[in-house]
């Protein structure tokens, strides 16, 4: 059984607490299938890169969840079909813990993640602070 | 005469392809030695991490070539495939103005 990432964008249209509905519905799918659920984390409204299906906003959700290629397959004809979901993608993932991804951190995180380059370059802008 | 092989890691001369104006504003002439993904603090290369992935994409929205980001050639491929995850989920966008 490999571990799954399933990350959808709901329209923004819809009701926040349809989105909830939504991912439920999905959770019910794939445990259908033999899926174990890990991990559930709406990312809430969030504003898309570029306009997808003429929207600008859409809700994100990550369903993190151990199970095997039926439940995938499942999983994502149920959103092709479902007018709500205008994007989706499953990624393979070889561990998924039960911690919050990235997207959940608080917004100002501030800059506790020390992977600032090593090697001191001699640039005025070599403050690589991510901005 | 194989020296010259060793210097074309450190070599100034080979910069002139990207004097053009657009990539002033950018670090585009940091000399990195190390790659910022090896090592024991390294941060994971993940899709989601979309304040990671901006430091090696273009203001344009492009990915930038590992021989100016210094990225090594295992993780400059997983960078490619993480940024082209984001750039499918909109988090990152194809082309920024």
């Amino acid at each position: 059984m490999a571990f799954y990432e399933l990350v959808y964008i709901v329209r923004p249209d819809v009701s926040s607490t349809q989105t909830e509905a939504t991912a439920k519905k999905f959770e019910e799918v794939i445990t259908s299938k033999g899926g174990k659920i890990i991990k559930t984390e709406q990312w809430g409204l969030k504003t898309l890169a570029y306009r997808v299906n003429k929207h600008r906003k859409g809700y994100y959700t990550m369903i993190g969840f151990e199970g095997n290629g039926e439940a995938v397959a499942e999983a994502e004809r149920q959103m092709r079909i479902s007018d709500d979901v205008i994007r989706f993608l499953t990624v393979n993932v070889e561990e998924l813990t039960k911690a919050p991804s990235i997207q959940m951190a608080p917004r100002r995180r501030g800059s506790d993640e020390t992977t600032d380059a090593p090697a001191k370059t001699k640039r005025p802008m070599a403050n690589t602070a991510n901005a | 005469m194989s020296e010259d092989k060793k210097t074309y890691e450190g070599s100034e001369g080979r910069d002139s392809r990207e004097s053009s104006a657009n990539l002033i504003g950018k670090p585009y002439f940091r000399r990195k030695k190390s790659c910022p993904f090896t090592g024991p603090k390294a941060p994971a290369i993940d899709y989601k991490d979309t304040r990671t992935l901006n430091r090696f994409v273009s203001p344009y929205g492009k990915m930038l070539p590992s021989h100016i980001t210094g990225v090594s050639n295992k993780k400059q491929r997983e960078l490619a495939i993480a940024i082209k995850r984001a750039r499918h989920l909109a988090l990152m966008p194809y082309t920024a103005r």
